[in-house]
């Protein structure tokens, strides 16, 4: 197989497009016809000689650009009502266990009210609304909407919790059975990301449609580019799950790796009110991080990167 | 690179989790994990591995955009290295994966700003399987004449979930030429009054070997038998010879007006677009004929083209009016200076300017007038690009007006065939109406 061409250097310009560049259909120099038309008293500079100047606001300077994307889109195609569909379920279920994993107490509206009737009715009203905007949002392929859903879903969460998970409703008597217990708050994490994720990609899909059909964009084999999209909602949240649950089960896991050594150590520590609180979630992150961390240390995904570049050369 | 979403999310993640640790909150913490491990798979296992590394470089690092890309290389083809205003060129890019893994590619060929796309895309999403090589074609329309060049390509690969890219720049440039629009011209109305030592096409208004009628006159001593008019002879009894318009190869001097001023109006109708477009018909007209053309550009410097016959020169003028930008005020004073020395006189001289903001015009056109040059001036109206425009109100524009047909006016007056050229009138039109046809 013939090598890649070695590099060329970037050079210089020598072409003359530069001088009508930003130019569409109207461009002077200076004149003094320009000034005649418009030195007569009462007479207004015609519109289309005053440019178009977009002032970024000081977020978008903040971030290079707006916050959220003015694209007017074309409808919705295949693609795109799927990850609407998908959108709205997920919305729903985050909902209703947003609702379920963050009972009235500890929350901002507990402490203003201090009583849990107000607290839930406004935690309720926050959590309604956040699904609500989120309905619109998605339905509507607005990012504010979306925005506004994300932040209040956030604020739903916002609780002092002292280190203990509770349960608004306990239907499912989940709070006897700690590992069940974990598994719904990594269902909650996960919903939660994925429904950031998923809204993300309808206005994302939306934007690439609308490309594709207004002949900005040419897309080639657009349905392996949505499958491997299809394929990372799926094994994404299943790695991100599996490891949160990890990291909330550390306080099983360091006593089951410690018990080896000694089983007296390893009851202590199951029984430490350090590891199941909290910190003790802080320090499976740790722990997990220190390994990302140790990976990319040794460069790890980049040796991975170029033997799978490179295989079978 | 990180995206805005993957920094946003970065962000919500650091927060989530220092709130989570103040609040006590597991939950908080956990939705921080979970953004964290997303954040961390997409550079790792997307083709990003090398983002977010710690800052260390392998020995054998390929360069900035990193390995994912290093592998991907790109050809262009282009159909035509020289097209007129209007043409279009069909582009062809190759672009080809090296490497064993496929690649989601974003594909950009940098297309001036200017040209227009009118059929496929110079931006393409592609799945690009390994060791593969995929054609993209599409063609761009041409409207405005100059140098121009396509590239680089640039190329983006990004996860999927849009959190991380890389991108990099393939220098891959090819060049293109775009001359001037030229219109058909049947006839210039031009003719020189000078002849030259080798007979060409073109009539000079003098009696000579030719092949055009040009007058009768009485029979001299020494005047060719062949020559007499016996028809003439039968209705006035005496001896009369055909005389004839004397064939010789003339210089046409082109003088482009391409100062700043030049370009009042909008990009795509202004004095330089119509005097290049002008100029450049005038000198196939004129090479066609074999009469040797000279060009002199005036804008910031004066550019000037020798006078030359055939295709090569037509080759090389269409260049120097594809090139020609509006910069600077060079007085055409200076111009006729410069060159009055080097152009025979009586020479047919043809002038395209706007006549605006030169106070040397009038002296500059009276110099050459009284060498007994034969001056044309086609003065394509900025007053009328700039009113098209609406940037020109109506009083303004008939002030304006005014004065300028008073200008035109004394230059008909030194004897300057002038024509104030509207927008809407052919090349032809102009002409005939110069010379006052």
């Amino acid at each position: 197989m013939a090598a890649a061409p070695p590099p060329q250097a970037a050079r210089p310009r020598t072409d003359t497009s530069h001088l009508y560049d930003g130019k569409v259909v109207r461009s002077s120099a200076p004149s003094r016809k320009k000034a005649a038309g418009s030195m007569k008293v009462g007479s207004e500079v015609p519109d289309d000689a005053i440019p178009d100047v977009h002032i970024p606001s000081f977020i978008e300077a903040l971030l290079g650009g707006p916050v959220v994307p003015r694209h007017k889109f074309l409808p919705a195609d295949r693609m795109v009502q799927t990850l609407q569909l998908g959108a709205y379920a997920m919305l729903i279920a985050l909902g209703v266990i947003t609702w379920i994993v963050t009972p009235p107490q500890g929350t901002l509206w507990f402490w203003i009210f201090g009583s849990v009737g107000g607290a839930t009715l406004l935690q309720s009203l926050v959590i309604l609304s956040a699904t609500g905007t989120g309905f619109w949002g998605t339905m509507s392929r607005d990012p504010r909407w979306l925005l506004a859903s994300y932040f209040l879903f956030i604020l739903a969460a916002m609780r002092f919790a002292s280190s203990k998970v509770a349960l608004s409703n306990d239907w499912f008597d989940l709070q006897q059975n700690p590992w069940l217990e974990t598994v719904l708050i990594v269902l909650y994490a996960v919903l939660l990301v994925m429904y950031f994720e998923l809204t993300n990609g309808v206005i994302r899909f939306s934007m690439l449609d609308t490309s594709i059909r207004t002949n900005e964009v040419y897309v080639m084999n657009v349905k392996r580019i949505i499958s491997k999209y299809h394929r990372s909602l799926m094994i994404n949240p299943a790695i991100a799950g599996v490891l949160a649950a990890a990291v909330l089960s550390i306080n099983t896991l360091i006593p089951a790796v410690v018990g080896w050594f000694s089983s007296e150590t390893a009851i202590r520590m199951e029984e430490s009110v350090e590891l199941i609180s909290v910190y003790g979630v802080a320090i499976g992150s740790l722990f997990v991080f220190l390994l990302v961390g140790l990976m990319f240390a040794v460069n790890l995904p980049l040796r991975l990167q170029k033997w799978r570049e490179n295989r079978n050369e | 690179m990180w995206s805005r979403k993957s920094a946003l999310l970065g962000s919500l993640a650091v927060s989530m989790y220092l709130m989570g640790l103040t609040l006590r909150n597991s939950q908080l913490v956990t939705v921080a994990v979970v953004i964290f491990v997303f954040l961390t798979y997409a550079a790792l296992f997307s083709g990003h591995a090398d983002v977010a590394s710690s800052g260390r470089r392998m020995d054998e690092w390929i360069g900035e955009e990193g390995v994912a890309l290093s592998n991907v290389s790109a050809m262009r083809k282009l159909s035509a290295a020289r097209v007129f205003e209007d043409g279009e060129v069909e582009v062809t890019l190759r672009m080809q994966n090296h490497s064993a893994l496929p690649k989601i590619l974003e594909v950009r060929d940098r297309v001036p700003e200017v040209m227009r796309i009118k059929q496929g895309a110079n931006y393409i999403l592609m799945e690009l399987g390994p060791r593969r090589e995929t054609f993209i074609e599409y063609t761009v329309e041409c409207p405005l004449r100059g140098f121009y060049s396509l590239g680089p390509v640039a190329i983006r690969i990004q996860d999927t979930f849009g959190m991380f890219h890389k991108e990099k720049e393939l220098h891959v440039y090819d060049d293109f030429l775009v001359f001037p629009k030229m219109e058909d011209l049947k006839d210039a109305f031009v003719k020189s009054k000078v002849p030259k030592i080798f007979t060409g096409a073109v009539n000079i208004r003098q009696p000579g070997p030719g092949s055009e009628f040009y007058s009768l006159r009485e029979y001299f001593d020494g005047d060719s038998f062949r020559s007499i008019n016996w028809n003439a002879y039968a209705r006035s009894g005496k001896l009369m010879v055909n005389e004839r318009e004397r064939d010789a190869v003339s210089d046409i001097i082109l003088i482009v007006d391409s100062r700043a001023v030049a370009e009042t109006g909008p990009v795509s109708r202004n004095a330089l677009v119509y005097s290049t477009r002008a100029a450049a018909s005038l000198a196939r007209y004129f090479l066609s004929r074999r009469d040797s053309v000279g060009l002199i550009v005036y804008g910031d410097e004066v550019v000037s083209v020798d006078r030359d016959t055939g295709k090569k020169q037509l080759y090389v003028i269409l260049t120097k009016l594809a090139g020609a930008m509006a910069r600077g005020n060079t007085p055409l004073q200076v111009v006729v200076n410069r060159i009055l020395p080097h152009i025979n006189k009586g020479s047919p001289i043809i002038v395209m300017s706007n006549l605006e903001e030169d106070p040397t015009i009038v002296n500059a056109l009276r110099d050459f007038r009284a060498r007994d040059f034969d001056v044309t001036v086609l003065s394509p109206s900025s007053l009328e690009f700039e009113f098209d425009a609406r940037r020109l109100d109506r009083t303004g524009f008939e002030v304006m007006k005014t004065e300028r047909d008073i200008l035109i006016s004394e230059l008909r007056g030194m004897g300057v065939n002038i024509m104030d050229w509207e927008p809407d009138m052919l090349l032809s039109t102009a002409l005939a109406g110069a010379r006052g046809f």
